[in-house]
């Protein structure tokens, strides 16, 4: 049974088609990226195969449940990061993760927070008040709650923003490492660079519809330039494929970028 | 700003709906003066029960700009308003605030003001009020929520300052509106309404003109306050005591800004309000109402408030990655929501036994906690996680005000009527009001699954 399975999802905000007839497998133990520009409907596949939003047309499956119909179930089995969501100002991250701990059933919560806050360093500010911490501590207390509970299967919209290249490095190795135990992870992100790094299939969506599947490896300077062309004229975009993924200049990542 | 504020409450809204709010607003406010019209009272108190209503709006919409960009991004997703960006536009923030207070004033006085004004027009035609006394009407009800809106500011300028100064700014207010009242008003621009005169102009509206000065320039952004840190376990604390939900919003509630004194502060409004028309109930007719009716019903009513608070840091969606489901999220927010408003509103009727008989206060403390769980099922039933909307969302805020207004409407009628027939009245209020409980108990448990649907289906 593959951890995440989708056929013809559609979702229709109005007139606009975010996701149109996704057909889509990831089996288990895969780290499958969903590349693509804003608006291409990376963030509407995860809210929609993790029950978060109904689908206009279409199934999904995920490890084995059906996230329309249950989408309790399907919440209790996975970790979520969303994209741009901090976690409650007037929370520390201590009392955050025990609140997601207890929401989630876990028991020894604190064991998982002192591990948790020690691998994404921010022991030293797990009781000062979420509104006062810089956005890239807030960023890893926001990845510490994907974890906390030891999903089968998570789902990351843009894992890396925020961070600082060492950061960077360290969540890497984290998503690998806990890939290599078994678990999926499925990932969306425009940065060419997280998809090369930690994918073992990457997924190239534009307009809400699947444009191609590849190896990241095969992702080269000649494939992108076809895929700006195509995003370019499909989307009737910028299409702008730009060295320099993350913010970073100059660092060999190509970002593809446009509404 | 005018174009971004409009174009936020739009797209919250939609176009239609808050378009029609104004229209509502002038309906609501001629049918009031129409009903109140029959139970005798005077436009002239309906004018000052409207004055008073406009002000407190203003105090309300005074303080929205200052909240803070975590507290805005909370609950309207990553939203960036211009007030908000001293620190990248050659501007300084005083005079960013003067001109957000300058555009709360405009867009108000046209789309809420203006209309309130022209809610009286049926009873300039019926000759209860003189035309020219309307054109006053509209000059001193703006002016009264420039009033608010200016007043907030300076207070909340004056606690950036010193908590201290602002404990005694407010005790002093409290103090004058219970000592001398009457002195009180003449410094407002309702002073100018009531008694129309060159004296009365620059008494009524030099405080308000300071007020304008002063409160921009006395406001500290709260930002740079240092780094603040949890110390003691509290979030378990208060979980052994009931579950996270209910932790997590007692927390929220008590670290930001007012901690759980805004509570008390919202429900001594209502109380003082209470108490003045009490008082002038009984100074202008031969009725004897009952206190504790009407004790428990505007303090019931009022807690709406209190849901206001515990929902204001919520971005509901976040919600919908847990597994626990919205059920758990609004039973969590029920416990916080009676842990705060009852023993409050109780604390408050205690206080009323310095005027009113004990017996008659009982039929509060039977009244009140009854209508509390009313407000709770009505209010989460409607709004959601995002009670604000009720303004500006048009057919939202009129079933919101219809759901209340038929329970209040008996309860203040049996209030009045308390004098003449007590037993009766009495029995009336008890059966009404533990009624309307049972509806808010039924409203309360089809909440989570009718959110949990609308945030699933929600663009």
């Amino acid at each position: 049974m593959p951890a995440v399975e989708t056929i013809s999802l559609t979702k229709r905000y109005g007139d606009v088609h975010a996701l149109d007839g996704l057909e889509l497998t990831v089996e288990r133990g895969e780290l499958y990226g969903l590349l693509g520009p804003n608006g291409s409907g990376k963030t509407t596949t995860i809210e929609l195969l993790t029950g978060q939003r109904t689908p206009t047309a279409g199934s999904a499956s995920v490890l084995g449940v059906d996230p329309v119909t249950e989408p309790i179930e399907v919440r209790r089995s996975v970790g979520i990061l969303p994209e741009r969501e901090d976690p409650p100002s007037f929370l520390s991250p201590r009392e955050y993760l025990q609140f997601v701990g207890d929401v989630r059933g876990i028991d020894d919560v604190d064991e998982h927070v002192e591990e948790w806050s020690r691998r994404l360093e921010f022991r030293g500010v797990l009781d000062t008040l979420a509104t006062d911490l810089s956005e890239g501590e807030r960023q890893r207390v926001m990845l510490a709650q994907v974890f906390v509970h030891e999903p089968d299967l998570v789902f990351i919209d843009e894992p890396l923003v925020n961070l600082d290249p060492l950061m960077q490095a360290e969540v890497k190795d984290i998503l690998a490492t806990y890939c290599e135990k078994g678990n999926t992870l499925f990932l969306s992100t425009h940065f060419m660079e997280v998809a090369e790094d930690l994918c073992t299939r990457v997924g190239i969506i534009a307009e809400g519809e699947l444009v191609a599947e590849r190896d990241p490896r095969a992702l080269d300077a000649g494939l992108l330039e076809t895929f700006a062309t195509e995003i370019s004229g499909r989307a009737s975009v910028s299409g702008d494929m730009t060295a320099g993924g993350e913010g970073a200049e100059g660092d060999g990542d190509v970002e593809v970028s446009g509404e | 700003m005018l174009v971004e504020e409009f174009r936020m409450a739009t797209t919250l809204f939609g176009r239609r709906r808050f378009l029609a709010f104004p229209l509502v607003t002038a309906s609501l406010v001629a049918g009031g003066t129409w009903l109140l019209g029959l139970t005798g009272t005077s436009t002239g108190a309906v004018v000052a029960g409207v004055h008073l209503l406009v002000f407190f709006v203003g105090m309300q919409v005074g303080t929205a700009g200052l909240v803070g960009r975590d507290a805005m991004r909370d609950v309207l997703g990553d939203t960036t308003l211009l007030v908000f960006s001293a620190r990248t536009l050659p501007i300084s923030r005083r005079r960013l605030l003067a001109v957000f207070l300058a555009k709360d004033l405009l867009y108000y006085l046209a789309l809420f003001l203006t209309p309130v004004a022209a809610g009286f027009l049926p009873a300039v035609v019926a000759g209860e009020l003189d035309a020219s006394r309307l054109a006053l009407l509209w000059c001193t009800v703006g002016a009264t929520f420039a009033l608010g809106a200016a007043a907030s500011l300076t207070l909340a300028g004056v606690a950036t300052r010193s908590r201290p100064a602002l404990l005694v700014v407010l005790a002093g207010v409290f103090v004058g509106l219970f000592l001398a009242p009457g002195d009180l008003v003449v410094l407002t621009p309702y002073g100018v309404y009531a008694d129309p005169s060159a004296v009365s102009a620059i008494l009524g509206f030099v405080p308000l003109a300071a007020l304008l000065v002063v409160g921009p320039i006395a406001f500290e952004p709260p930002e740079g306050g240092g780094v603040r840190r949890v110390e003691g376990d509290r979030f378990r604390q208060l979980q052994s005591l009931a579950d996270s939900m209910t932790a997590r919003s007692l927390l929220e509630v008590a670290r930001s800004s007012g901690s759980v004194w805004k509570v008390a502060f919202s429900l001594g409004i209502l109380f003082g309000v209470t108490a003045l028309l009490l008082d002038r109930v009984v100074a202008a007719t031969a009725l004897e109402p009952s206190g504790g009716i009407a004790f428990g019903t505007l303090l019931g009513l009022g807690t709406f408030t209190t849901y206001n608070w515990l929902t204001g840091l919520d971005n509901p969606r976040e919600y919908l990655r847990y597994p626990e489901g919205i059920d758990g999220v609004f039973a969590g927010k029920r416990r916080a929501f009676l842990f705060l408003s009852l023993p409050t509103g109780l604390v408050y009727l205690g206080v009323a036994g310095v005027w009113y008989p004990t017996p008659d206060l009982l039929l509060g403390v039977v009244v009140f906690p009854l209508v509390t769980v009313y407000v709770f099922g009505v209010t989460a039933y409607l709004t959601g996680l995002s009670p604000g909307e009720l303004l500006f969302d048009t057919p939202l805020f009129a079933a919101y005000g219809g759901a209340l207004s038929v329970v209040a409407v008996p309860l203040l009628v049996a209030a009045l009527a308390y004098g003449t027939a007590p037993v009766e009245s009495a029995a009336v209020a008890v059966a009404l009001s533990a009624v309307a409980a049972l509806v808010g108990v039924a409203l309360s448990r089809r909440t989570g699954r009718r959110w949990h649907d609308r945030l699933r289906a929600e663009s």
